[in-house]
């Protein structure tokens, strides 16, 4: 199976991948120092599972204030304030569909037939990703714009045969 | 010469994304269509023809492999340009597109220069 840090740089390459090319944000690695996955006060987390080979879970897990940039870069907008919350889950679920498009695409010598499905996206405060037993725990912590904290958590485990 | 383009996305949010992207590109149509999954994309095909479709694969509903299939055996979209828009990158999924009828494919994450270089051999 793929190595914790082999996954963790796939999902760098790939969150850079999306952020640089549509969403024009500046994404840096936060280093590797495990951290909170729920960020203080209104957040939101995206999720989409896939199956195949490998099946497990990527999440992304950000600031309501960070998403709402994120809509505004996407959607070509100076300011994400007027955006409903709907509008903006609905951005970061795709921010979590290509993020994961990338990361298929990256591993498809390995794993050729991942299913990946349509993301959901939920909104609260301290929400942390609920993976099952027995997945092997890819995490990436990033600062987006040089202000906003957002972790990016691959939970995934071998199928059965 | 006029054209007219419908965007197929789950994703509302996708779709406006899709229209932004496609107006940076420089491409201009005269008539704008959207839809939110392959469904709703026939249906809206059947009442008024475009020639240009940009369509998402993984949608609830009627996917966009299953869309590609039912638009071709209808009179209205026929000749009707379908470009698949998606994260889905395995070539295998991509030859079986075209086999059934689609016309091209952009991969998410995209660029403005990537749909100009996809839909400017269907703008004439
Ligand atoms: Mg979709």
């Amino acid at each position: 199976m793929l190595e914790q840090m082999t996954m963790e740089q796939t999902i760098l390459d790939a969150a850079r991948e999306v952020f640089e090319t549509m969403i024009f944000m500046d994404i840096e690695s936060a280093g590797s120092e495990p951290q909170e996955t729920s960020p203080e006060g209104a957040a939101l987390m995206g999720s989409i599972t896939f199956r195949g080979g490998l099946e497990g879970c990527l999440t992304i897990c950000l600031s309501e204030a960070c998403a709402r940039s994120i809509a505004a870069n996407m959607l070509g907008m100076d300011s994400g304030d007027q955006l409903s919350l709907s509008e903006v889950g609905d951005a970061v679920g795709e921010v979590a569909n290509m993020t994961m498009g990338s990361i298929k695409h990256r591993i498809q010598n390995t794993y050729n037939d991942l299913q990946v499905s349509i993301p959901t996206v939920v909104s609260g405060r301290q929400l942390f990703p609920m993976p099952g037993e027995d997945f092997t725990r890819g995490q990436v912590c990033t600062t987006l714009d040089e202000i906003f904290p957002v972790t990016f958590s691959m939970y995934y485990k071998q199928a059965q045969s | 010469m006029s054209k007219s383009l419908m965007i197929v996305d789950d994703s509302a949010t996708m779709r406006k994304i899709i229209m932004k992207t496609v107006r940076m590109s420089g491409l201009e149509f005269d008539r704008t269509e959207e839809a939110g999954n392959g469904a709703e994309a026939l249906e809206k095909l059947k009442s008024a023809a475009v020639d240009i479709v940009l369509c998402d694969i993984n949608m609830p509903e009627m996917n966009g492999v299953e869309f590609v299939k039912q638009a071709r055996q209808m009179d209205c979209s026929k000749n009707t340009k379908i470009i698949m828009v998606s994260t889905e990158s395995g070539q295998d999924l991509i030859d079986n597109l075209i086999s059934s009828g689609a016309n091209g494919y952009i991969t998410k994450p995209f660029t403005p220069e990537r749909f100009q270089e996809k839909l400017t051999p269907f703008m004439n």
